[in-house]
């Protein structure tokens, strides 16, 4: 059972390579590999192409085809145009709507100067692959208490749960266990927001009112309902809606306005209460 | 006193992995999932080492885990309780000494590891059962910790032997292998 100690250090070498191409690829973004598709469709098309042409010609299909096709073409630029003036209408109730939310926006932002906020490191990042949780360099001491809201940015980024002298500990709201009451900023439509698993930048929005008009790139923020979360505070963007044999079942993804991944600084809201 | 020298060893050495889990495997890792290297930790001190330590090792520093960032006190320390004791029962009916044998045993311990806190953060915290993500998760972290024990496991076997020599009275006869 004597095994050659060579061998199983080229074996090692050769795992730690193959993980290293394993996490290499499977963070590489899908968009930048976009060259090498490009690379090798300008090869494979011309190809392709021609074969095409050659089966064309020997099936002798001549004017009858052409029409068919020619037809075909027709009926598909008109779809576009139609799918074109569909999502045009689309962006003119959009713009209508937040044409009248636009007076709210900009209270909000005077109404975000009068809270009282802390300014805040994370100096720890959860290192599980089930919660998402994040500890700050702030606590007691800098007067934060549990169940205050910490923003950042770009908009909401959890509630603290526990505290110690100097640091604390937020529940994010892309972590599994934590659920934000919302509402559309567009039709103001209530809805609920929980972490998923699925993708830690990715929230579920569920119990979307059966009569709710909801579009994707609809902006999601805080409804105040709870009592943790102030009012109006951006959550992210609806990116995608799953409609399901029962309408009360329909869920959507909203994308998260904050970048959990490059999260470096967040403020906490020390007074939930306007001044 | 040589003991009382391998017991802080062990606990630098999860300091180490504490250090390693929260800084190099956050950008270090498959399609975001990470490794949990605590559990091989605990897996190897509950073969190795035995006497339930295994267990006390796995509860405190699950607990200490806990402290630093968990949601809740107690799940951590408890489920690696449990891989301590699984190590133990397995050191008690297997052989240790295959590589094949570690890895099955490093698979089964991660998958109940995960199993018991996935299912407790669905009693506790009332979320949402999403199994494919999950299973996705489980079958991406048990082959990375795989991976991780086929290179560490020179390093573990020649730790491991010493330290069962000082806490079980062992001695591995090699050569008459």
């Amino acid at each position: 059972m004597y095994r050659n100690k060579k061998t199983g250090v080229i074996g090692i070498i050769i795992t730690i390579i193959i993980l290293i191409l394993t996490v290499i690829l499977s963070n590489i973004d899908v968009e930048k590999m976009s060259y090498l598709e490009n690379a090798l469709n300008s090869f494979v098309m011309p190809i392709q192409n021609g074969l095409t042409y050659l089966k064309n010609k020997m099936e002798g299909n001549d004017s009858f085809f052409t029409d068919i096709s020619k037809l075909q073409e027709e009926n598909e630029e008109l779809k576009k145009k139609n799918s074109e003036l569909e999502q045009s209408l689309r962006e003119f109730e959009i713009v209508k709507a937040e044409n009248e939310t636009l007076k709210e926006y900009v209270g909000l932002k005077d109404k975000y100067q009068n809270y009282q906020t802390v300014p805040a490191y994370i100096i720890n990042k959860d290192i599980t692959n089930y919660n998402q949780m994040i500890v700050i360099n702030v606590g007691e001491k800098d007067g934060i208490k549990p169940n205050m809201t910490v923003i950042a940015d770009q908009g909401l980024v959890g509630h603290v749960i526990s505290t110690t002298q100097t640091t604390a500990k937020v529940q994010t709201i892309i972590d599994t266990a934590s659920s934000v009451s919302c509402n559309i900023s567009t039709s103001r439509e209530p809805i609920i927001v929980t972490g998923t698993l699925e993708k830690a930048s990715t929230l579920k929005a569920s119990y979307i009112p059966t009569d709710a008009v909801i579009l994707e790139n609809d902006k999601v923020e805080t409804s105040g309902i709870g009592g943790i979360y102030p009012k109006g505070v951006s959550i992210g963007t609806i990116k995608e809606i799953v409609s399901t044999k029962n309408i009360t079942d329909r869920y959507a993804y909203v994308e998260t306005a904050v970048d959990f991944k490059k999260l470096e600084t967040v403020l906490v809201i020390t007074n939930n209460k306007v001044k | 006193m040589k003991k009382f020298l391998s017991i802080l060893g062990l606990i630098l050495t999860f300091l180490m992995i504490y250090f390693l889990q929260a800084n190099f495997f956050m950008w270090f890792n498959i399609a975001g999932v990470k490794p949990n290297l605590f559990i091989v930790f605990i897996l190897f001190i509950g073969l190795f080492i035995g006497n339930k330590l295994g267990f006390a090792f796995g509860l405190i520093l699950g607990i200490l885990l806990d402290l630093f960032i968990g949601k809740s006190i107690g799940i951590s320390g408890m489920m690696l309780g449990i891989v301590g004791l699984i190590g133990e029962y397995l050191d008690n009916n297997f052989s240790k000494d295959s590589r094949v044998t570690l890895i099955l045993m490093v698979m089964g311990s991660t998958a109940v590891y995960e199993l018991g806190t996935y299912l407790f953060q669905i009693l506790r915290w009332n979320t949402a059962i999403e199994i494919l993500p999950f299973v996705r998760t489980v079958c991406i972290e048990v082959i990375f910790n795989v991976v991780l024990v086929i290179i560490l496991y020179p390093l573990m076997q020649k730790a491991g032997n010493a330290l069962e020599r000082l806490f079980k009275n062992k001695s591995v006869m090699t050569r008459y292998f």
